[in-house]
């Protein structure tokens, strides 16, 4: 028994030592330098060009109904492109995202890839902070591994690998300040459904 | 209605198990999608806020689950989105919502931006001319606006919201009958004035006061309704400082005098008994939303048979429809204030057209000053867009036809 207990001391002996240098760290490691340089400004739209449709029924309207549809439709008659967005309840905020994104998307369509325009270099920082990502994860993985390695080396292989995963699930939760395991779970859920709510927005 | 094909349900089903209870409202996959997402959203969040203020953890752990699942029960029984979330955006206020008053429409958004526009545009066509008189400048006539039938204040604020920066003095006044209107309408402003939507000038600027529209004007047995509600003409010679004039003068003299009020803008009940009931009317907004918002009470001459006399131009019209009521009472007291341009909201394009052969009929001076009043039609649909040509030209009086 004391030997089960003396696993988490163990564990936990290695990250408070790492814990003093973290506090001195930087909290990025990634360049903050295109958050602070200012995007080339976004394409004027003329305003003749585009034609807008709140997307309006041919039945009764006004008091009659109570319609919850606040989709607006923008078509840049030029270059054909049409943008729907209803991201939003309110009509006067779907018309000013649809109306950026179309901006976007005609300067996409009218540069190409060849010129810095504000789609590609916003693509290029999405990409540069996915595969940051990406590494970091890759990285704290593999130094997990190579822990719970040493450690079953030290301990002799005489517990089996069972404790060595409770007392990692422990740590985690300590690490979370969320006593149970129960409303982590429930967190865990949470931050997923919000994350599904954030992708959508974004894919719109 | 037609009926959802049950290849949609079985879809909507795989996607999400409550969406064949929206679907049941929305009647459109897209839409059912939409509002789920706005009301898992909702879910979420007061689930939040309500842990960070009383972190419990004994409550159930899929609290704010439970909370989707019953507001998907009520959206499937035809409750309101807006009265279940509380609040609809409206231009760029956030207008709260609550049972007893009637939701703003998007058709009343987009046609109170127009208005706006128009105001602006006739101010900016009158202030070239007299820029030669400085007196103007240090003590400039307020734009004055009233807003008859406000229910939830929504056209009040967002006219404030979109004409307080081109104009430094401004009175926007918002009536209406009912109680819990007003007490919403109030809250509404104080709501968004906190939410930094509104400057802090509306708290001065907006005022809303209860009163009965349709209510005559009693010969002096007292000026309140029998119900204890005052009159709207009392309010209105208070507000715009002409106590004598408010009487209508046959006399044209009243054609050259300055007007009163800048802009009369009203959202009033119009519709019939029978579109109520016969199907037009959706079953949401018939359930749930009030009727005194939606239908104009019965005529009052056949509840009190009182030797009321009534105007003349209107006996001489005819009978006027019961759903019409308001634009009668509202165009008389539009002309009583001398109001530049007044705007309507209405059900379709045969009650507009009623509208219009009403003010032709009872516009002062309408026989010997025909170009005096200009009438517009802002269609809504795409069909009556074709048929009107929608073509603009600015003019003193416009009446709006909203579907």
């Amino acid at each position: 028994m004391s030997q089960l207990r003396s696993i988490p001391r163990a564990l936990k002996l290695p990250l408070k030592q790492l814990q003093v240098p973290l506090q001195h760290r930087p909290f990025t490691q990634t360049h903050s330098t295109h958050g602070k340089k200012p995007l080339p400004p976004r394409l004027k739209l003329n305003d003749e060009d585009l034609s807008v449709a709140y997307l309006k029924g041919t039945g009764p309207g006004g008091q009659k109904i109570n319609k919850t549809n606040s989709a607006v439709q923008i078509s840049h008659k030029p270059t054909g492109i049409v943008i729907k967005c209803q991201a939003t309840r309110s009509q006067s905020q779907n018309h000013k995202i649809a109306r950026s994104l179309l901006a976007d998307r005609v300067e996409a369509h009218l540069k190409g890839d060849q010129s810095p325009s504000r789609v590609s270099i916003k693509a290029e920082a999405a990409r540069k902070k996915k595969a940051s990502k990406v590494k970091k994860a890759r990285r704290k993985y593999r130094g997990l591994e190579g822990e719970s390695a040493e450690l079953e080396a030290e301990e002799g292989g005489e517990d089996d690998g069972e404790v060595v995963l409770d007392a990692d699930a422990g740590e985690r939760a300590s690490e979370d300040g969320v006593g149970g395991r129960g409303i982590e779970e429930d967190e865990v859920q949470k931050v997923e459904s919000r994350k599904n709510l954030k992708d959508k927005d974004e894919s719109l | 209605m037609p009926r959802i094909r049950p290849s949609t349900l079985i879809k909507a089903s795989r996607d999400n198990p409550l969406l064949p209870l929206l679907l049941k409202e929305c009647r459109t996959l897209e839409s059912a999608r939409n509002e789920l997402r706005w009301l898992r959203e909702h879910a979420l969040r007061t689930s939040q806020t309500r842990t960070r203020q009383q972190p419990n953890p004994t409550t159930p752990l899929a609290e704010w689950k439970m909370h989707l699942l019953s507001m998907c029960r009520q959206r499937s029984r035809g409750y309101p989105l807006q009265y279940i979330l509380g609040d609809q955006p409206f231009g760029d206020l956030e207008i709260l919502c609550r049972p007893g008053v009637l939701i703003p429409r998007p058709d009343t958004e987009s046609y109170v931006i127009q208005a706006a526009k128009l105001v602006e545009q006739m101010a900016m066509a009158e202030a070239t001319p007299s820029e030669r008189s400085s007196t103007d400048k240090d003590d400039p006539k307020p734009l004055r606006i009233l807003d008859l039938c406000t229910g939830t204040g929504c056209i009040t604020l967002l006219l404030h919201a979109l004409l307080s920066p081109r104009f430094e003095h401004l009175r926007v006044m918002g009536i209406d009958i009912s109680s819990k209107a007003l007490s919403l309408a109030r809250k509404n402003l104080d709501h968004n004035l906190q939410q930094g939507l509104l400057t802090h000038r509306a708290s001065t600027d907006v005022q809303f006061h209860r009163a009965d529209v349709l209510g005559l004007p009693t010969g002096g047995g007292g000026d309140d309704d029998a119900d204890g509600i005052p009159n709207v003409e009392k309010i209105l010679s208070e507000y715009f400082d002409q106590p004598g004039e408010m009487e209508m003068s046959e006399d044209l003299l009243a054609i050259d005098l300055e007007p009163g009020c800048d802009l009369l803008i009203s959202n009033p009940p119009y519709i019939s008994t029978s579109d109520f009931r016969n199907g037009t009317t959706a079953r949401s907004v018939r359930l749930f939303e009030p009727k005194l918002a939606l239908v104009p009470p019965p005529p009052r001459s056949q509840q009190f048979p009182t030797p009321t006399p009534t105007p003349t131009p209107t006996s001489a019209m005819g009978a006027v429809r019961p759903e019409d009521i308001f634009y009668r009472r509202i165009l008389e007291l539009s002309y009583k204030l001398r109001t530049k341009v007044t705007v309507l909201e209405c059900g379709d394009i045969k009650q507009a057209e009623r509208v219009i052969e009403m003010h032709n009929f009872m516009a002062p001076g309408q026989d010997r000053f025909q170009d005096h009043f200009d009438v517009q039609v802002w269609p809504n649909t795409e069909q009556d867009m074709a048929f009107y040509g929608f073509h603009h030209n600015d003019g003193s009086r416009s009446s709006d036809s909203s579907r």
